[in-house]
């Protein structure tokens, strides 16, 4: 026990977290801008996933910062097509997303074993690149407390800094600036924006594109960074459990990074884990940041009916 | 001098055949406030509609400051100072007012939403119109005459000259009404032109300078306000001579429904009834009045057995019903003419006769052994058609093909084919055109004869004044007033009460509640 307090409290999981995090955090925020608009895009999963292959193949010919907006566009383009099938078609919204997430999960694999001629499991043979951490060696030389700066703060994902940015960027987006209200008008109250002229498919279909976008970057860092090269299913439900970061973030923005920092703490455990308690399978110790993700929704839930019904005492 | 805004021999054919316009003409003039009255169904509506750009006109013209206009579109009829107050609001209830108000038209500063602008913006508009409203505050946490203040500012704030209000008093208290009033003369002090749709000919009367009087798709005449009468205007609007009077009730009977000390708690937790007390008679209606969401619609849906009671307790002939279900208790002798006859009193995909027969289907005449009697259904269905004179193509006709008043005969007929004990009415006329108005007010007046104990709730308080034999105000979830129908009642006695502004008495609310 001792020792996993002391694991936990250094500087290397501190490192773990924010890189378990950061694609978390992306598809998060995407989940999130899907979800304000009123078009829930339930194929993060998918579009992580699709992103992370691509990106892992780009990368064997290009910078690796042409590979990461390749898997960007990757994500945007998938947000592109379900917007055409939910707004254009008028199919049913999850039903598209579910369509993307299974067409990902077959044509990766499919695509995986044409790029490596003929490996299934893992892109191991291709000589993908990695996205370079920032190291911030000038931190040392700030007095006592410089050392421990320097562990912390060195070492991240170029897109680790880019996701609290982007985080930033949201919100202000979201609450600071027309397009954002907007966004959030026409997810709760189509109808009110519609009659004041402003155009509610156009919206939703940006909102998609943009969620896509997002999702895609997190792919990027997920198998240019968490783990050089691709695997089959190396999503393992993250873009699941960011659409339930995105209500135990409340849905704002914020929320939504703490929400996912949360899980990539669980994450982290469950990779620190099994080499301080051999005892306990491994799968087990791997399921703990899905059973995290339950128990949270159960709770919020529980706890926002709560709220819910205070607010409606304190009016009477 | 010459017409702001001119329609010229209007005509428009709805896809199905309906002929809702032909040969409309409508000549406003500036800074004036016009009406336009007539029945449901009159044309008033697609008239509006086709001012605002909604739709397309078959035929004939539209003139704005003597030039011809058409509009695609919605937007270009905002643009060319347009504005239209919708009966639905179209507002975000989590947005603050002036949000809303701004939304679509926001002021920018860089590529930031300047809010400091939009409010000062906001006040000056709500202050310069006499539309008080605090442009800070959520709208879901406003009261709905509000509300309307808002999509009022929304239209002021992108520069309507004209604004067009489609039965602004119908979701109004009395009191409200009053303060629409005020604003709308202060708009109109101000150059601004109102068009102002209704069919309460009193509100009509008070507010308006010109009146255009349409029916049956056509403009009938158009008048001076202070030339006509109510009656002589209700002529007009219906072609004949109406009265909408009914035969009170001679005797009541013996006690038929009686709710004991009943409690409703929403599924939020919060109280939305508590502490109602009510006895219904058999042979006498009894009004519920009160402003929507004061608690009227949850009692009846409570009675029905629709709404769990947390408190309190409901009786019919003596017998507990609260242990019942739904179907026990109309086996009991209950029937319930729902608020919204499409999402509750009807399957608007299945024909008239199975809706006529929907609440049956453990009766052996319809059901035997398990499998409909398709003969006798459909009999059941020709002599009920005949008997309520609904207009129907026949007993299979799909009920969703049916007029508003038609629909609300189909339920009406199912619910009263039997002699019910206790009858539950809400929203009987909604949306429903004069003549099927008096049909089914004669309807339920035939089942009080025959017996049956009333329970009616209403938006319309003429129609409660007209039919009930005691009238019970609601207000936040408890009663505050109980009356015995006089003539000496009227609606602003009724208003004062709903709005909470007067509180009766003890006793002579004990008196009027029998």
């Amino acid at each position: 026990m001792i020792e996993l307090l002391m694991t936990v409290f250094s500087a290397t999981f501190f490192v773990t977290v924010i890189r378990t995090a950061t694609p978390l955090i992306f598809a998060t925020l995407g989940g999130l801008i899907s979800d304000l608009s009123g078009a829930l895009n339930v194929a993060l999963e998918g579009m992580m996933l699709i992103a992370a292959l691509t990106a892992v193949i780009v990368s064997v010919y290009a910078p690796w910062y042409v590979a990461v907006l390749s898997g960007v566009l990757a994500g945007a383009l998938l947000g592109a097509l379900m917007a055409f099938f939910h707004l254009k078609m008028k199919a049913d919204i999850i039903l598209v997303g579910f369509a993307v997430n299974i067409l990902a999960a077959g044509g990766t694999v499919f695509a995986l074993s044409q790029a490596t001629g003929g490996d299934k499991g893992t892109s191991i043979n291709l000589t993908s690149k990695a996205v370079p951490a920032v190291d911030l060696p000038f931190l040392e030389a700030i007095p006592v407390v410089g050392p421990t700066l320097d562990r912390l703060l060195s070492g991240h994902s170029i897109l680790s800094w880019l996701a609290a940015l982007t985080v930033f960027a949201v919100w202000y987006f979201l609450y600071r600036t027309p397009h954002g209200l907007w966004l959030r008008g026409v997810g709760e109250y189509p109808a009110a924006p519609e009659a004041a002229g402003i155009p509610v498919n156009k919206v939703r279909a940006w909102s998609l594109v943009a969620s896509g976008a997002l999702a895609g970057i997190g792919g990027a860092q997920l198998a240019m960074f968490n783990y050089i090269g691709f695997t089959r299913d190396m999503t393992a439900g993250r873009g699941f459990i960011a659409l339930g970061a995105v209500l135990l973030g409340a849905r704002h923005p914020v929320g939504a990074m703490l929400a996912a920092l949360l899980f990539g703490v669980f994450e982290a455990l469950s990779i620190v884990m099994p080499n301080l308690f051999n005892w306990i399978p491994g799968e087990l110790i791997q399921t703990i940041p899905f059973a995290v993700t339950i128990l949270a929704l159960i709770l919020f839930s529980y706890r926002s009916q709560r709220a819910r019904q205070l607010k409606t005492l304190s009016k009477i | 001098m010459a017409a702001l805004l001119e329609a010229i021999a209007i005509r428009k054919t709805y896809p199905g055949g309906t002929l809702a316009n032909d040969g409309v003409d409508l000549s406003v003039q500036s800074g004036k406030v016009h009406a336009v009255v007539g029945e449901n169904g009159a044309g008033k509506s697609t008239l509006m509609k086709i001012l605002f750009g909604i739709e397309k006109p078959d035929a004939g013209e539209l003139r704005l400051e003597g030039n011809a206009i058409a509009f695609a579109n919605p937007r270009e009829a905002i643009d060319a100072g347009i504005g239209m107050v919708f009966q639905h609001f179209s507002l975000v209830p989590s947005f603050t007012v002036y949000e809303n108000v701004v939304l679509g038209s926001e002021p920018k500063s860089g590529i930031r939403f300047d809010r400091e602008k939009a409010i000062a913006e906001v006040r000056a508009l709500s202050e310069r119109f006499r539309l008080n409203v605090d442009p800070l505050t959520p709208v879901e946490q406003l009261p709905v005459g509000q509300q309307q203040r808002v999509e009022i500012l929304k239209a002021l704030y992108r520069n309507a000259r004209i604004l067009i209000l489609d039965e602004p008093t119908a979701v109004l208290a009395p009191q409200e009404v009053a303060e629409l009033f005020v604003a709308v003369r202060s708009l109109v002090e101000q150059g601004r032109t109102v068009i102002f749709i209704a069919h309460k000919l009193p509100e009509v009367l008070e507010i308006s300078d010109r009146i255009t009087v349409m029916r049956g798709g056509r403009t009938v005449g158009e008048v001076e306000t202070k030339s006509v009468t109510e009656q002589s205007l209700a002529t007009m609007m219906v072609g004949r001579e109406v009265s909408l009077r009914v035969e009170r009730g001679q005797t009541a009977g013996a006690l038929a429904c009686e709710i004991k000390a009943l409690k409703l708690v929403g599924d939020n937790g919060a109280t939305i009834a508590e502490d109602l007390n009510l006895r219904v008679h058999s042979g006498e209606i009894v009004g519920l009045v009160g402003v929507e969401g004061n608690g009227q619609a949850e009692l009846l849906e409570a009675v029905a057995g629709l709404r769990p009671v947390a408190e309190g307790a409901i009786y019919l002939d003596g017998a507990d019903m609260l242990p019942l279900s739904v179907l026990e208790r109309r086996g009991k002798g209950l029937s319930n003419i729902p608020e919204d006859r499409i999402a509750q009193g009807l399957a608007t995909g299945s024909s008239v006769a199975e809706n006529l027969v929907a609440t049956r289907l453990d009766d052996a005449r319809f059901v035997r052994r398990g499998l409909l009697d398709l003969k006798a259904i459909r009999e059941n269905a020709v002599s009920l058609i005949e008997r309520f004179s609904i207009r129907v193509g026949g007993p299979n006709s799909a009920v969703g093909t049916l007029s508003g008043g038609n629909m609300q005969k189909v339920v009406v007929a199912r619910e009263l084919s039997e002699e019910p004990k206790l009858l539950l009415v809400n929203q009987p006329t909604r949306g429903v055109d004069l003549g099927a108005t008096q049909f089914i007010w004669k309807s339920i007046t035939d089942a009080r004869d025959a017996g049956a104990a009333v329970l009616l709730s209403s938006a319309d308080l003429g129609e409660l004044l007209a039919l009930a034999d005691r009238l019970v105000v609601f207000y936040r979830g408890r009663i505050v007033a109980a009356f015995v129908n006089s003539e000496a009642l009227n609606a602003e006695t009724l208003g004062t009460y709903m709005l909470g502004l007067e509180t009766q008495e003890a006793d002579t609310m004990r008196s009027a509640l029998r």
